[in-house]
């Protein structure tokens, strides 16, 4: 069982992944923001992470920084409404960026992609 | 001297005759007829003020101011007698000088071939009836100076009219046809046909601007009293002829289509211009004047005017009289006035031709305003479109930053609506008739969400990330965007791409966007049923190569009205779209240095033809 740690400020969004990715056989667990994700990074050991950008205090990008500091070979998927950063230097550390989108799939192959279950 | 002249009757005669309607002419002649039959003399006449030659014995009467007799008792003592005035010296006559402070009217003249000798009577009723005749000369004088007068007022007050009616507008049009049809008209200038030939702007030739007349002489005789019977004034009148009769005459499309180059020549429109003098052909008497007139340049216009004759005589020519005058603007020939009299075949005459040029100096005026009003405007319109787009521009600007912050806050909360609705979507039996209601939300939402991406695309000017692509693979993606919905319908696809696409230079993403909304809206406009044809292919244009993509439906092609539009943003025929599909398309093909082009065919579809740069292919 591969386990997700779905960091978002927003309880709807980690609602709707967390289920969604149960649904797909995943275990989830949620942050509700950068240090909160950080806290829980050596408690769940997570196999992959769904960051959010835009975020109060820490945001995902700087915590994007933070976690590979540690962990270089975690998988990691920006996800955000902005699009902008895709291409953007700041984002470069991470494995991928999906636009959230209501449509999932798109986020769920990445993912599966990325666990090497594709 | 057996019977002396009835003096009373003679008078009498004389002032009836003189107060009678007669000409001049006929007065005279009958006065004289009554004056040698009441004297019984062989003749009495006017020796009219040039037949008095100088130094001659009739100049000296004219000098003396005093009558001369000769009879029996005078005899005739002058010694100058000019070979001219021999005929008048007989054994009796009488000289009467004619005169007064400012004119000589002639000397009166009676004279007798036997000798006799003037009684005092008798020389008393010659010199009253001498004053007489000099009443009468006079008031003719007089009245036919009245009559001058009278006819000059009139057609100043015409052209004073005429000049009110061009007064009323600078519309271009109307000024031009309100000036030929005052000349046509008939109680303005009065000539069958008018044509007006304007010089371009560059100066290098003379174009047919517009012309009246109507065709034919039937036509002639029932526009015309018709028209002046319908309102009082002339001005009036003008103006009411413009805004009621369209110029549709056969005329006036030959004229329009008349270009003459404007150069040393022998036609009469351009010497006209050159020259800047009016021109009076008349009816050509015999062959040698039609050399003078004719023109071998064979342009519309010589079959319409009497200008060339040559190897088409066998296509009879109309043979008629014709007159040119030039149009002055401010001190330069901008135009030239053609006339004629097609129909009633009426002499032009130099009186027609300075009035003409009296009335073409004010109407030159008045167009040379109005087409520099029309340049005004013109140049207006540009300045109001000019601001139009900087107003567009900056409402684009602010509208981005709204947008993107206003996009960005959306999204989240779509996520959710849409996601749940998704998982409630899947909860539900297959069965259930709430399916409808999440379907619609699931639909909705998706809707909503590439609105947002658009308007960010649009608004954003997004870091293009070039890269040599595939235009296939790009085009590929953008299909499998596609929702299920559109696709799943009885549209036919029809793909056809060339086996060798060279690479085109482009942003993934943006091109990806492009090809979607174009796809999309193909699927859009065909609505569940028809053929939707996508073709690449490579080509070459002036040596450089390109990449064609054509887009093509049978979605039942754009609104003709609405073709000019479709690449301005918020412009749309879907009232429930944002209409920012094809301006996006636009900005990035443009962007791309592509082309974008419609072949549009209203009821049966659309062909969206896109043209980028191929990229050079380096062989290996």
């Amino acid at each position: 069982m591969k386990r997700i740690l779905v960091v978002d400020d927003e309880e709807s969004i980690r609602l709707l992944y967390k289920e969604e990715l149960e649904e797909e056989g995943f275990v989830v667990e949620v942050a509700r923001d950068g240090l909160e994700a950080l806290e829980q990074l050596p408690l769940f050991k997570p196999d992959l992470i769904t960051l959010d950008i835009k975020m109060p205090g820490l945001n995902g990008i700087e915590t994007l920084k933070r976690i590979r500091e540690t962990e270089r070979q975690l998988p990691i998927v920006m996800c955000s409404a902005y699009g902008e950063y895709k291409q953007d230097l700041t984002t470069w550390a991470s494995d991928a960026y999906v636009v959230k989108c209501a449509d999932l799939t798109e986020l769920k192959t990445t993912i599966r992609r990325l666990l090497g279950l594709l | 001297m057996s019977d002396h002249p009835n003096g009373y009757d003679l008078l009498k005669t004389t002032i009836e005759l003189s107060v009678s309607s007669f000409p001049i002419e006929t007065k005279l002649e009958k006065i004289f007829q009554c004056i040698t039959n009441g004297f019984q003399s062989d003749r009495s006449l006017l020796l009219r003020p040039e037949m008095i030659l100088k130094e001659g014995f009739l100049s000296r009467v004219i000098e003396e101011k005093k009558p001369l007799w000769v009879d029996e008792e005078r005899p005739f003592k002058e010694d100058t007698i000019l070979p001219e005035e021999r005929d008048l010296v007989c054994p009796a006559f009488g000289c009467i000088p004619l005169s007064d402070e400012n004119s000589i009217q002639g000397i009166i003249y009676i004279g007798f071939s036997k000798g006799r000798t003037f009684s005092s009577n008798e020389t008393e009723l010659l010199l009253l009836l001498a004053k007489e005749i000099g009443v009468t000369i006079r008031n003719d004088q007089l009245h036919r100076g009245a009559d001058d007068d009278e006819r000059r007022v009139r057609q100043l007050s015409t052209l004073w009219e005429l000049n009110k009616a061009l007064l009323t507008t600078v519309n271009f049009e109307r000024i031009v046809h309100m000036t030929l049809t005052a000349i046509t008209i008939g109680n303005g200038l009065g000539f069958n046909r008018a044509m007006l030939f304007l010089v371009d702007e560059k100066g290098h030739v003379v174009k047919g601007t517009m012309a009246v007349g109507p065709n034919s002489a039937e036509e002639a005789g029932t526009i015309w009293p018709a028209l002046s019977q319908r309102s009082r004034n002339l001005s009036e009148l003008v103006t009411q002829i413009e805004s009621s009769t369209e110029n549709h005459s056969v005329l006036n499309s030959i004229v329009k289509e008349i270009q003459i180059p404007l150069e040393d020549g022998q036609c009469i429109i351009s010497k006209t211009v050159l020259e800047g003098r009016p021109f009076n052909i008349r009816f050509p008497l015999g062959e040698e004047e039609w050399v003078q007139t004719r023109c071998e340049r064979g342009c519309h216009l010589s079959s319409e005017v009497g200008c060339y004759v040559g190897e088409h005589l066998s296509r009879d020519p109309k043979v008629y009289a014709f007159a040119t005058v030039p149009l002055w603007g401010k001190g330069k020939v901008i135009g030239v006035i053609l006339v004629d009299n097609l129909f009633n075949q009426d002499t032009i005459t130099d009186e027609d031709i300075r009035y003409l040029t009296m009335f073409a100096s004010q109407a030159g005026l008045a167009i040379e305003n109005t087409l520099l009003y029309r340049n005004l405007e013109e140049i207006h319109q540009e300045l109001k479109e000019a601001q139009t787009f900087l107003v567009h521009r900056e409402k684009m600007a602010a509208l981005g930053e709204l947008s993107t912050s206003i996009a960005h806050e959306i999204r989240n909360p779509l996520v959710s609506i849409g996601g749940f609705a998704r998982r409630l979507d899947r909860a539900l039996p297959a069965d259930a008739s709430e399916k409808r209601y999440t379907r619609t939300i699931v639909k909705e939402v998706e809707r909503v969400e590439n609105i947002l991406s658009n308007v960010l695309t649009y608004t954003k000017e997004e870091a293009i990330c070039l890269k040599m692509l595939d235009l296939r693979e790009v085009i590929e993606e953008s299909l499998s965007m596609i929702s299920e919905g559109l696709r799943n319908g009885g549209i036919q696809l029809m793909k056809s791409f060339s086996d060798q696409i060279p690479p085109v230079k482009g942003d993934y993403y943006q091109l990806k966007q492009a090809f979607f909304n174009l796809v999309s809206n193909a699927y859009e406009s065909m609505r569940g049923e028809g053929k939707l044809s996508i073709r690449i292919h490579p080509y070459k244009k002036n040596g450089v190569s390109w990449v064609g993509v054509e887009v093509e439906d049978t979605g039942g092609g754009i609104d003709p009205e609405a073709l000019h539009h479709i690449f301005n943003p918020f412009y749309t025929t879907k009232d429930n779209r944002l209409g920012l599909g094809l301006p996006i398309i636009h900005k990035i093909v443009t962007s791309h240095q592509g082309q974008i082009e419609v072949n549009n065919h209203p009821g049966t579809g659309a062909t969206f033809i896109l043209t980028f740069p191929a990229q050079e292919v380096r062989e290996k």
